[in-house]
């Protein structure tokens, strides 16, 4: 089977059954916005949302992450956590996907990184295919991420009163065989799915305003430029765009003792080249001052130096830097004004 | 880690509310482990004995009268550590609103026609006054703060404090941003550490931990009078707790 059909009015039984197969994350409403939670009532499981304040990375590559446990005498060390659990993200965006993409280029780098390896290869995804704009934040056709491209167990579309599933993995296979309520997909199906991504393309249009081999080019060019000035001068270097970002990997590792003075965990925490003191060394060298500077290496991590590096973008086209800008910088505007000042 | 002997430690207390050495009191069992590290010798919210013989001296509250300079010189003469316990007596805290007027109008608006016998001086946080070895922010002090200090100094590490905004913490919790809400917040330019504990909580931010290092200024009043504040609204949030870094402010709004 490659495509399977299932009745919206059977979803909160297929939730309640994957429940009953491995810990469901899904999304639900927070207060105006929407988040990543465990699935407690499978009908708060929200399918239209616009992208959750955190992108679901926040289970794989967690906030604050245990890496080791530790004691000091007599010096020991051993695996902070055992035992890691099977985990299904159900509903995720084309975007947030290939934002996972880029993480796994990134953790699967030689020597790989196992604390990442240890939940990512735990982890069921299962997508869900927008057919209309989140918002008017997202640059995710130029990205090419408004369409899926892999990179996941499962991927549903919207087909009115049903939702067609498309199965990419003997994983995701296993979630949808010998349930009655999942039937395989008729050629009239798999032609309406057809004909609805044919009305999609009319929706989704580029946001840039040129393609992104331009974007990359225009990039090579730009390193300095007054468009870096007018961002820094508005940034107030909260660091919720990279807090937000679905590629953005920087931590730090913090060792904590507990109050016996003598055993401890070692952690790694989420940190942000946006914050004052990320560039700083010894001899309090910045090598990296201004809020300009660091504006435009964040800009730099999305377009240019992980194309050199692994030949991906790492921007996902999902918007949140952008929507949780409190500053209203704006990455399509950015980009689009680089684009400009090339021209000229 | 045995130790041969417990160092001791003394709490006292300046212009405050004391709220700082309740949240130390209320710490529940943690409170118990600490003192198998140290020995308390004086703390009155919490024993009645009260010894004069301590090798670290916590200290709640800001400075505001001459005779709080010749205390606290003569309390960092006896330790060997000095902490600073929250705002008041690490950044000045609240009790700086007394210095964004004039002493004598301060006083006289306090005090009426007994101002003239008030002994009254500019608030001050400990360290304009003594040296200051540790400083747990926050009004009031965030308990996991005061382990996590306590523990650096009972190590004999320095504690450096968190120079990034309390955003970084408010985002790894995923709360919804209060300016999305339409809500002012000083979470950007405040420092962070406290594990955006009031927004958490339903609250905003008020900028209780003073300021990050290099606030970023400019940004910060653009967003703040896009979200309706004037500008003398703006500096009155910039220095509702950070009268020490005022001055600075009153040029660049004024």
């Amino acid at each position: 089977m490659k495509y399977a059909i299932l009745k919206k009015s059977d979803l909160n039984h297929w939730l309640k059954h994957l429940k009953d197969r491995a810990k469901l994350y899904a999304v639900r409403k927070k207060e105006n916005l929407f988040v990543f939670r465990p699935v407690k009532e499978v009908q708060d499981v929200c399918l239209d949302y616009i992208p959750t304040i955190l992108p679901p990375k926040k289970y794989y590559f967690p906030q604050k992450e245990k890496l080791i446990k530790f004691s000091v005498q007599p010096f020991k060390t051993a695996k902070a956590i055992d035992k890691f659990e099977d985990f299904i993200l159900f509903g995720v965006h084309t975007c947030d996907i290939a934002g996972m993409q880029c993480m796994d280029v990134v953790f699967r780098e030689v020597p790989e990184d196992p604390n990442y390896l240890n939940r990512k290869d735990k982890m069921t995804i299962i997508g869900i295919e927008c057919l209309k704009y989140c918002d008017q934040y997202a640059n995710c056709t130029s990205m090419g991420n408004h369409v899926p491209r892999g990179g996941y167990d499962l991927m549903m579309v919207d087909l009115g009163d049903k939702l067609i599933i498309h199965i990419n993995s003997e994983k995701g296979e296993k979630l949808v065989t010998g349930l009655d309520y999942i039937k395989e997909a008729t050629q009239g199906q798999m032609d309406l799915l057809e004909s609805t991504r044919e009305e999609k393309k009319k929706i989704f249009k580029e946001e840039f305003t040129g393609p992104l081999t331009k974007v990359y080019d225009t990039f090579d060019k730009s390193f300095v430029s007054s468009v870096w000035k007018d961002v820094g001068r508005k940034c107030v270097a909260c660091g919720n765009c990279t807090a937000v970002c679905p590629t953005c990997y920087c931590f730090d590792t913090q060792d904590e003792l507990d109050l016996s003075l003598n055993e401890g965990i070692r952690y790694r925490i989420w940190n942000s080249c946006q914050m004052d003191d990320f560039a700083k060394v010894a001899g309090r060298e910045d090598f990296r001052k201004g809020r300009d500077n660091r504006q435009k290496h964040r800009y730099y991590r999305k377009f240019k130096y992980p194309v050199d590096k692994f030949n991906r973008y790492f921007c996902t086209g999902c918007g949140r830097c952008t929507r949780a800008c409190m500053a209203e910088i704006s990455l399509v505007e950015t980009v689009n004004s680089l684009l400009r000042e090339e021209k000229k | 880690m045995k130790r041969q002997s417990k160092p001791k430690v003394a709490f006292f207390d300046f212009t405050d509310c004391e709220g700082c050495q309740l949240q130390f009191a209320n710490m529940g069992t943690a409170l118990l482990e600490l003192t198998e590290l140290i020995e308390i010798v004086n703390f009155r919210e919490i024993m009645s004995e009260a010894g004069e013989d301590y090798d670290i001296a916590i200290v709640e509250g800001s400075i505001t009268t001459d005779n709080d300079i010749a205390r606290i010189k003569a309390i960092r003469e006896k330790a060997k550590i000095l902490v600073a316990l929250g705002a008041c007596a690490a950044t000045g805290g609240i009790n700086g609103i007394k210095n964004r007027s004039s002493l004598d109008l301060a006083k006289q608006r306090v005090y009426g026609d007994k101002a003239g016998q008030i002994n009254t001086i500019k608030v001050m946080p400990l360290d304009a006054v003594v040296k200051v070895d540790y400083y747990i922010l926050n009004c009031p002090a965030y308990i996991p703060e005061i382990i996590a200090v306590l523990k650096a100094m009972l190590l004999g590490k320095p504690y450096p404090l968190p120079n990034y905004p309390v955003c970084a913490e408010c985002k790894m919790n995923e709360n919804v941003c209060r300016y999305e809400k339409d809500q002012e917040c000083m979470g950007p330019v405040t420092r962070g550490g406290c594990n955006s504990w009031c927004i958490n909580k339903g609250n905003r931010c008020y900028g209780c931990r003073g300021l990050v290092d290099n606030p970023a200024v400019d940004a910060a009043k653009d967003i703040l009078q896009k979200y309706g504040l004037k500008t003398e609204d703006i500096l009155n949030s910039f220095t509702l707790y950070n009268d020490s870094q005022g001055a600075k402010y009153d040029q660049e709004f004024k």
